[in-house]
């Protein structure tokens, strides 16, 4: 099809002119809004449609937002172009997670814009909102429970603000000054928008805004198709797991998202099949939530490139089978949809990078930055309660967005880095946090040992000790601990988490604050062996706990995922790590095999070298391969196979008399044909979670998973470390990467 | 402070020149330069004042000895934090709170980088810490929101701490902030009382958050106090030694530094991080001053050089400050003139995208070298001044007054190949779509800028910088709807002219929350400790108490909000009927903001934070203005050149080109037209035209 044709020069400078209308919009809500979820860390959008709601283009904000509005307007035309219709100056209130968004919480206000009388395009703005009445958060067990649920409802009418309509949505909720806020912050933002976006056309002339938005869609879609064409095409799976409460026998139950990748041509296919059964908490997700937690994967990982229109997921054909956590059925809840969809996009991109790095674009290349062990157990964040004024509130705290961002083939990933779903996240100051909450930070800090491990280790996540301090009503969420880790992947042998991060609360009483003040100071290890206070590890697992004043709790964010074998990480990174108190020199030993000197000045050189060559050996010794043999074809003619293409840092395809094989980069091992796996015929460890985790679950509940580490026979270079849960079933070995060639 | 008669002289180190301004109180002006010297700056100080005794004929020892004000910005600061060239810093901060300057809010990872940086997810790191994790050490203490002391300062912890930095580590400066010492800095004067006993000698340079900003948010304030010590000894060794070298020249009037917040102090109050965009700041002073002087209550400053396109603004005669400014990609809490800045300079680079054969303009640049392809040093990718070349609005035989020669056949053809055959246009349409599309998205960034102050860009007009900026001003403006430009053939030195002419500033933000109903009772007691303060500074800075002007501003919000809107007091101390009036102008400027309707009443209000700046009005050059002298100013053509005018209509016309220098004040030259300065060119469209102000300001009229 020939692309529709415009003036080039007219064209960009339209481009552009929308782009910062889009941008003057969202950081007029940003000013607005009286969430700090928005306001400092980002979440929200404002995006531009075409008359039948196909987005044209999305100014930065949170990518979730960007691909979930384009079905809200689509559904809308659906059920109210007759009754009541759409006319110059309606703005609608819309949050119905079944037709578009991950939750309630996700709110938009969309708004036609008309031109000398015709509907010529839709405007939408939407935010992150914690509070939607309803129950607090983690007690749904249906979306009736969830709060208002708005398909459409006219907040302004003909330019007319609704006070009837606005009052009774914030109404329903429990804090309505700040939701009434967001509203209003949502409506000004569109005005913004409508207003220039008017000009535009002024400008341009309706039939040239029409054919540039066309064009602007298409564009996304062929740039979207060339870059699918610059990849190899092959089969990439991935497996990862989360965790949620069976209300039945009131414990942890692990569900997994398994996604099989295929890229041919231009095309990419994700099919779900294989992903658990929806349950019956808020633990699931409607399928526009997994649409739009998809596109932003793909938006981030693969078409940061493309021009953010609906074009650029036309070549993308989604799988999601029905009544699962991926596509759960109506009605059930879906308040946590966003952390399903964290752990789907973790999901997605690990097929994504491992395509990438096949294709040699390893600026590309990164690790999760979801991931963290029982990272979901014990109290969440999600506060409700009354503010130290004797305002009634349902509020999140966003320290997640400090999340460790995913290692790369060449670096480390960055420590507390954001959030991959919102270009540009931040977490607050705890000086503002303070005083807003009724906290007292007695830490934020870099959580040791807390991410991937490898050659280079996923980016720290973050954690914090904090006291509750100035309220007399005060619950949080609460969850079981999960016992396996909740996403994430590592790359090339590099592990997908790292150690120690349990979520704990105690009750260190008002007491604590005299013994602070004596000289002792709250930390980790003291808050697990019971110096601080008695674990409360509540019985029968509620949906939310109370906090009363005075309760410690410690708190952890996910790390990013490990590039590479940690036995080829440079000592000298692992001594600086261990200088400022990020990695013990426990973990420097087990995993990279440094030994450092008694004082922790320098590495001891020798005895690092002695340590490395033994835990190859064992690598070696205790490895054994899947298929009973290292190899499927004729180790002496390995030399004389040709590279074709490297899809693994230590892994290549090679190729003899027509014939294509895998073949290791560092010691030119063969292991079998270019369509086997080669898991078959590396040298596999299992390591059990019980037996690699320190601290014991505080349910006294067993871990659930274990590591399958594979490594070369030859060289016994770490190639892959998979998170395998046994109780999932499935087949142990997984075959991630099959390149057709 | 001195009033007497005598030279004002400013003077300014930029990158490539140091500018002085020398004034005399009857209002005549000098102006001279010599090159930087980044390996001493103050020997190009030096030179540029030797050549400026030489412009007036005095010696250089006179001309310091009759300065009755010596005001100096220089780019050390600056420039030392760009090359990341200060001393060692060890940092100090609250236990348990180690690793805030290296969390950075996560927000560290994209803070000071362009939207299209900001979307390759995958690649995007953070900046190196000035100071790294080792050598921050945490102390035991706690202060509350509220400011009270919840634990007690561990002597014993500081002692160590200091100990450990300066002794084992070898620091020559060490930054202290701790958490809410915005609230309550008595345990940041614990330990400054502990450094003084442990350091006698005051070897150390130390730098407190409390003393520098006494605004939450802790992020940014410990990256003010590490700044500051991080530059601070670099900075007082280059004042110091410049000092001495120009008493021992002969100056005897006071010496005082250009800051960013747009004025000068006292060497003894100005501290090394408020040096940080004294360059800019010149600029924006400079342009106040002239607004003032022609009576432009708001004006666009737009400057394009060869790699960025800065916009400054003023409104209602003054600059304004950004709230949490970025330096270098480090967040910091210093009343800083906000600039804002994208990727769009004569460098910068066109090409089509090979997919969807999209003209992209920037954000990338060809930089001073290779350059623009007309350079010839190697440049391929065809550049915005290629396409200014090709359209015949810049000379190739005169670039920058001659000082470059360009090829402007390399430049067609490099059009053509890389632009116009992509996308079947002819060579001079693809220039001019270059033309256009930059100044579309200069006009973008200025609307941004612009309407988020609540005013419309019709209210401005624009003051046009820069080698690029009256190249491109007709173009840009146009889009905007304005239709007056000024050019100042003094801005080469406009920087120094500034600072020449900048008055004595000190500002205090705080803070602070006063929920309504309000008493005035709170923020007036709060207005008196700062102003106090204040005072006790501008009396140092040599000005009684009378002398002294106070403009106070409150930042208001609705409760819950996280961002609030400044306004600008009318009254030096509240009352209760004020606290009303307040509300209701908060409201106002709200809706000004946001639209009508956006306003939220029932969330309720509060003050949530207070700013006073002290400003002490010190004698300003009076410019003369030239007899005026009618005439279509036809004795300053030099010549006739092709030009391509885009508007309003596209095509080449046949133009005459003036030599600005012979114009005369009040000549008026009609468009179409070319006007040559010796650095920078004005393309006047045909319907268009430039008047000569007595003052011998341009003012171009589209």
């Amino acid at each position: 099809m020939e692309p529709t044709a415009v003036d080039p020069i007219k064209y960009e400078m339209y481009f552009h002119r929308l782009w910062a209308i889009g941008e003057e919009g969202r950081m007029t809500l940003q000013r607005v809004t009286a969430s700090p979820i928005v306001a400092q860390g980002g979440e929200c959008m404002s995006s531009f449609y075409d008359t039948e709601g196909v987005m044209v283009l999305a100014c930065s904000g949170h990518l979730r937002f960007a691909a979930a509005t384009s079905q809200a307007i689509k559904n809308m035309i659906e059920y109210f172009k007759e009754s009541p219709g759409f006319y110059d100056g309606d703005q609608f209130f819309f949050n119905d997670p079944y037709v578009a968004g991950s939750h309630t919480y996700d709110m938009m206000v969309i708004k036609p814009i008309f031109y000398e009388g015709e509907l010529i395009a839709w405007t939408a703005t939407s935010t992150h909102t914690a509070d939607t009445g309803g129950v607090l958060r983690g007690g749904a067990l249906e979306i009736f429970h969830e709060g208002i649920c708005i398909s459409g409802l006219k907040i302004v009418e003909k330019g007319e603000f609704r006070e009837d309509v606005f009052r009774t949505l914030v109404g329903m909720c429990r804090d309505p000054q700040y939701v009434g806020l967001d509203m209003k912050a949502m409506i000004a933002g569109n005005n913004v928008c409508a207003d220039r976006y008017l000009g535009l056309v002024e400008k341009f002339g309706p039939e040239f805004v029409e054919a540039a938005g066309r064009r602007m869609i298409e564009d996304s879609e062929g740039k979207a198709r060339a870059k699918l064409r610059s990849l190899p095409d092959g089969t990439w799976v991935s497996r990862e797991y989360v965790t949620t409460l069976d209300r039945k026998s009131r414990k942890a139950v692990a569900q997994q998202l398994y996604c099989t990748m295929t890229k041919k041509g231009d095309e990419l296919e994700f099919d779900l099949e294989g992903t658990s059964p929806q349950t019956d908490t808020d633990h699931n997700s409607t399928f526009p939530s997994t649409a739009a937690h998809i596109t932003l994967a793909l938006t981030n990982a693969l078409f940061w490139d493309v021009p953010w229109s609906d074009g650029k997921m036309k070549p993308v054909t989604l799988k999601i089978p029905e009544g699962t956590i991926l596509n759960c059925t109506f009605p059930a809840a879906c308040g946590a949809a966003p952390r399903v969809g964290n752990v789907l996009v973790s999901t997605i991109c690990e097929c994504v990078s491992k395509m990438l790095y096949a294709a040699g674009r390893v600026d590309d290349v990164n690790a999760s930055t979801t991931g963290n062990l029982a990272y979901a157990g014990g109290p969440g964040y999600f506060y409700g309660g009354h503010t130290r004024d004797g305002i009634r509130v349902a509020q999140g705290l966003y320290d997640i967005h400090g999340a460790g961002m995913g290692s790369a083939p060449l670096r480390d990933g960055v420590n507390t880095g954001g959030h991959m779903n919102i270009p540009s996240a931040g977490i607050s100051d705890i000086e503002r946090i303070e005083m807003q909450y009724p906290f007292l930070y007695f830490t934020r800090g870099h959580n040791p040992d807390g991410s991937g491990f490898g050659q280079y280790r996923g980016g720290l996540g973050s954690y914090r000790i904090y006291w509750i301090y100035g309220s007399q009503d005060c619950s949080v969420d609460y969850k079981p601990y999960g016992g396996v880790a909740q996403g994430g992947y590592g790359l090339c042998g590099g592990y997908p988490t790292g150690k120690s991060v349990l979520r704990y609360m105690v009750d260190a009483g008002m007491e604590l604050l005299d013994r602070v003040k004596l000289g002792e100071y709250p930390d980790g290890t003291g808050m697990r062996d019971g110096t601080w206070g008695r674990v409360v590890h509540p019985d029968g697992v509620p949906e939310r706990v109370a906090l009363p004043e005075g309760s410690l709790l410690i708190d952890y964010v996910a790390g990013g995922g490990g590039f590479g074998d940690p036995l080829e990480r440079d000592p000298a990174l692992v001594l600086r790590d261990f200088g400022r108190g990020w990695l013990t020199p426990k973990i420097g030993e087990e995993v990279y095999g440094v030994v450092l000197a008694q004082d922790g000045s320098s590495v001891d050189e020798a005895a690092t070298q002695s340590l490395r060559e033994r835990v190859r050996a064992e690598r070696k010794q205790l490895g054994e391969p899947p298929s009973g043999k290292t190899s499927a074809l004729d180790p002496a003619q390995a030399g004389e196979y040709e590279s074709v293409l490297r899809f693994h840092a230590s892994l290549e395809i090679a190729r003899r008399n027509g014939q294509h094989a895998i073949r290791c980069v560092q010691c030119g091992h063969l292991y079998c044909g270019a369509e086997e796996n080669y898991k078959n015929y590396a040298l596999r460890r299992i390591l059990d979670l019980n037996d690699y985790m320190e601290d014991a679950l505080p349910s006294g509940e067993p871990y659930i998973g274990e590591y399958h580490e594979y490594s070369c026979p030859g060289c016994q270079v770490q190639l892959q470390v998979d998170l395998f849960c046994p109780p999932m079933g499935g087949d142990p070995i997984l075959w991630d990467t099959r390149i057709d060639v | 402070m001195a009033q007497a008669n005598g030279y004002i002289v400013g003077i300014d180190t930029g990158g490539t020149f140091t500018d002085v301004v020398v004034m005399s109180p009857g209002g005549e002006v000098w102006t001279a330069k010599a090159s930087t010297t980044p390996d001493e700056f103050s020997r190009g100080v030096m030179d540029a004042l030797t050549e400026a005794a030489r412009v007036l004929d005095v010696d250089r020892a006179d001309l310091l000895k009759q300065a009755v004000l010596f005001k100096h910005g220089s780019t050390v600061a600056t420039n030392a934090l760009i090359t990341r060239t200060g001393v060692k810093v060890g940092f100090i901060t609250t236990r348990g709170f180690e690793d805030t300057t290296e969390i950075m809010r996560a927000i560290g990872r994209v803070d000071g980088l362009s939207e299209e940086e900001i979307r390759h997810a995958t690649w995007v790191t953070k900046p190196e810490p000035l100071v790294p994790r080792e050598r921050v050490l945490g102390v035991r203490e706690r202060i509350d929101y509220r400011g009270e002391v919840v634990v007690p300062l561990s002597r014993e912890d500081v002692m160590d701490a200091i100990r450990k930095l300066v002794d084992e580590e070898g620091c020559e400066a060490i930054a202290v902030s701790l958490l809410h010492a915005w609230a309550n800095a008595k345990h940041e004067d614990d330990v400054r009382a502990l450094a003084r006993e442990a350091d006698p000698s005051n070897k150390v340079f130390w730098s407190f958050g409390s003393e520098l900003a006494q605004v939450a948010g802790e992020y940014a304030r410990a990256n003010t106090a590490i700044i500051n010590s991080f530059l601070g000894p670099t900075v007082d060794r280059y004042l110091g030694g410049l000092q001495t070298k120009l008493e021992e020249g002969g100056l005897e009037g006071p010496f005082l530094i250009m800051q960013g917040n747009g004025g000068v102090a006292h060497r003894a109050h100005a501290t090394p991080v408020s040096n940080l965009q004294s360059g800019p700041a010149g600029g924006a002073i400079a342009s106040a001053y002239v607004a003032g002087l022609l009576g432009h209550p708001n004006v666009i400053t737009a400057d394009m050089g060869g790699t960025s396109f800065d916009v400054g603004l003023i409104t209602e005669g003054y600059w304004r400050y950004a709230a949490e400014p970025i330096v270098e990609r480090f967040r910091m809490l210093q009343p800083i003139i906000d600039i804002q800045s994208i990727g769009a300079g004569g460098g910068t680079i066109a090409r089509v995208d090979g997919e969807t054969g999209r003209l992209l303009v920037g954000p990338q640049s060809a930089g001073a070298s290779p350059g623009p392809v007309c350079y010839d040093a190697g440049g391929e990718e065809v550049t915005v001044t290629d396409a200014d070349l090709v359209l015949g609005i810049i000379d190739p035989d005169y670039f920058l007054g001659g000082r470059k020669s360009l090829n402007k056949e390399k430049a067609e053809k490099a059009v053509e190949e890389k632009i116009a055959k992509p996308l079947g246009l002819s060579t001079v349409e693809a220039a001019a779509g270059v033309y256009d599309i930059v100044n579309s998205k200069m006009s973008d960034l200025i609307r941004q800028q612009v309407v988020r102050t609540g005013h419309l860009p019709e209210e401005f007009v624009i003051y046009a910088f820069g080698g690029a900026g009256p190249v491109h001003s007709a173009g840009f403006s146009a889009e905007l709807g304005i239709n007056k430009i000024y050019i100042f053939p003094t801005s080469p030195v406009f920087s120094a002219f500034g600072v020449a002419a900048a008055d004595v500033i000190h500002t205090r933000v705080m803070t602070c929350q006063y929920i309504f109903p309000a008493q005035p009772d709170g923020p007036n007691e709060r207005l008196d400790t700062i102003e106090n303060e204040l005072n006790e500074i501008m009396t140092g800075e040599g000005f009684k108490a009378d002398q002294v002007e106070f403009r106070r501003f409150f930042t208001m919000r609705y409760r819950r909000q996280t961002a609030g809107v400044e306004i600008p007091l009318p009254w030096d101390r509240m009352t209760d009927e004020r606290l009303r009036e307040l509300q209701e102008m908060f409201e106002t400027k709200y809706e000004e903001l946001y639209g009508v309707g956006a306003g939220y009443t029932k969330a309720g209000m509060e003050i949530s934070a207070i700013r006073v700046d002290a400003v002490g009005l010190v004698t300003k050059p009076e410019l003369k203005p030239q007899p005026v002298e009618k005439g279509d100013g036809s004795q300053a053509v030099k010549g006739k050149r092709n030009v391509y005018f885009t508007r309003p209509e596209r095509g080449f016309i046949e133009t005459p080109v003036y030599d600005n220098t012979l114009l005369k004040a009040g000549n008026e030259v009609a468009g179409p037209a070319v006007l040559e300065l010796p650095f920078t060119t004005i393309p006047v469209p045909p319907g268009a035209k430039v008047t000569v102000d007595p003052y011998l300001n341009l003012v171009m009229e589209i």
